[in-house]
């Protein structure tokens, strides 16, 4: 213990650097712990108030137990999940729902930027600028009880209720991107005669790659939840399907399986892939953030 | 060698209300081995200058050519603000400016970079150096494509007074070694004097008012009589044209 006690103070003028890093890394590590701390603690509450329910708790309040078949615990919840899972109804239908949020979504996003990249003319500004308005404010579920209506369970419907309401979120941000473009380094590169093709690749593509990424994560939460409500509503795959069935049915444990499943789904999209990604492609701006 | 020849550059910004004079009929020629200081105050159109002579802008009257034995020549450009990308590295940066990726390439964008002492910084972000470092990675950017003519806007302004000495006399020894020619803006008529063989002052409007030649050896010491004398030669000027005041 005096050892290294020493054996750091006699060290510390001679590399301040290493130690200041140290320091850093140190605090660093202090946050990410105390950030993760907080966040397992809301789990361990969730499920606590749950098994409470279970516990009668409440049921002893109302004077009244609470029925089990209205709110399984959570371990019937896990059990009912590997059931499924076993019986390969997970996959298909997550499968199902998948293929429809890329294909809608693959769609609205291409149709986003284009009518974002239009909008830089003062006319189809004009032209696109109240149904832009429109998608960004009206509720999802509007366009999805109105496709449910005309479409029935074809596959056009989803398609265009996730278009209706996640293009607007495109094209904004590409609109904004591209308003933002930076020009002063346009003509730095021009004065370098550097060509349009390199410029565009370094330049223009790099600017926007944030805005198109913010377009995608808000639009990828929209098309999820909007796909889900279609098929509860008009479907006969995929999991808003399934947990239409087990409503029906009247099976909590089975339909709360569904939601856990669709919500631990989300969060590894969410948590995993778009973090990954995002820290893969902008780190230079954790640069600019940390300085 | 390189030839600057400007003939009656006038160039405007914006119609009716909004119109702004930048330069007023400017006829110049520059050539070869100069190193050529523009002083004036703020707003006399000294960075539109530059601008037109890359290629940024275009004058709105007259022209401007610039040639290097016959052919057009590559201009570098250190800008008033650092110009870097902020997705790219450092060295990335310099990269980018150059025709090819080959060894011998990279191997000069490390020697300028070394050069302004940033022979380590390599591989951090614009974002995570200090703005003088930035500031200094700009200028190695401009001296790593070996220009024909180094066009320089302020480029030491933003630096301590250390760091802008050695940087000076490295680009004293540069454009000495290499015989190019330097266009260089600055605020600072002391830095003009130790560095130039020839100052032009612009005034408010943008016309050129004046074109002193400066024969004194180098290296010039701001402590020595004669650059004092060519200094306060200057700074006179400055005040027959009432620059001084705005
Ligand atoms: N892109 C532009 N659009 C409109 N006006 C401009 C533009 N660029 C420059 N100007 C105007 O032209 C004039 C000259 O500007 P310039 O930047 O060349 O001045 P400067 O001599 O470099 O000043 P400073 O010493 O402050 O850098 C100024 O009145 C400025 O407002
Ligand atoms: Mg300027």
């Amino acid at each position: 213990m005096t050892d290294t006690a020493t054996d750091t103070t006699a060290e510390a003028p001679q590399t301040p650097r290493v130690t200041e890093e140290e320091l850093a890394r140190k605090a660093r590590r202090t946050e990410l712990t105390s950030r993760w701390f907080w966040r397992i603690l809301s789990y361990i509450v969730v499920l606590a108030v749950w098994e409470f329910a279970l516990l009668d708790i409440f049921g002893f309040l109302r004077g009244t137990p609470l029925d089990p078949k209205l709110l399984p615990g959570p371990s019937e919840v896990v059990a009912t999940f590997f059931e499924i899972w076993g019986e390969g109804t997970m996959p298909a239908a997550f499968q199902a729902t998948l293929t429809r949020i890329a294909i809608g979504f693959g769609l609205s996003f291409l149709i986003g930027a284009m009518i974002g990249i239009l909008m830089q003319s003062k006319w189809f500004e004009g032209f696109f600028k109240d149904a832009v308005l429109i998608s960004l404010s009206a509720p999802g579920l509007i366009w999805v009880l109105i496709t449910a209506i005309i479409f029935g369970n074809r596959p056009l419907g989803p398609t265009i209720a996730i278009i209706l309401t996640t293009f607007a979120l495109v094209t904004v941000n590409v609109s904004e991107g591209i308003k933002a473009l930076p020009k002063e380094l346009i003509d730095m590169a021009k004065s370098f005669q550097v060509g349009t093709f390199k410029r565009n690749r370094q330049i223009v593509i790099p600017h926007l790659a944030p805005y198109l990424f913010t377009g995608l994560r808000f639009g990828f939460s929209i098309a999820w939840k909007v796909t889900v409500l279609t098929e509860v509503f008009s479907s006969s795959e995929g999991i808003g399907f399934e947990m239409r069935i087990s409503a029906v049915l009247f099976d909590m444990s089975e339909f709360l399986t569904w939601i856990l499943a669709f919500f631990f789904f989300a969060l590894f999209l969410e948590k995993v892939v778009l973090e990954a990604i995002e820290r893969r492609y902008f780190r230079w701006r954790q640069a600019v953030t940390a300085s | 060698m390189a030839e600057i020849r400007i003939k009656n550059l006038h160039k405007e910004f914006g119609t009716g209300q909004d119109k702004v004079v930048a330069l007023e009929n400017v006829n110049l020629e520059i050539t070869g081995h100069s190193f050529v200081s523009i002083v004036g105050p703020s707003g006399c159109g000294k960075s539109t200058l530059l601008n037109i002579l890359t290629g940024i802008e275009t004058p709105t009257n007259g022209t401007v050519d610039i040639t290097s034995d016959g052919h057009v020549a590559a201009p570098g450009y250190v800008f008033q603000a650092a110009r870097l990308l902020p997705w790219r590295t450092v060295t990335d940066n310099l990269l980018f400016v150059q025709e090819d990726r080959s060894d011998s390439t990279k191997q000069r964008c490390q020697r300028y970079l070394e050069m302004v002492q940033l022979g380590d910084k390599g591989d951090k972000f614009p974002g995570e150096l200090s703005g003088g470092m930035q500031q200094r990675v700009g200028i190695a950017r401009a001296f790593s494509i070996e220009p024909d003519v180094l066009f320089m806007d302020e480029p030491f302004s933003h630096l301590d007074a250390i760091t802008a000495r050695a940087l000076r006399r490295e680009l004293h020894h540069m454009w000495d070694e290499t015989k190019k020619m330097v266009v260089f803006v600055t605020h600072d008529v002391g830095e003009a004097v130790e560095l130039s063989n020839r100052i032009l002052v612009f005034a408010k409007g943008g016309s050129l008012e004046d074109d002193i030649q400066i024969d004194l050896p180098f290296p010039r010491d701001p402590a020595d009589d004669e650059v004092a004398v060519a200094k306060a030669h200057v700074l006179r000027k400055f005040e027959e044209l009432d620059l001084l005041a705005s």
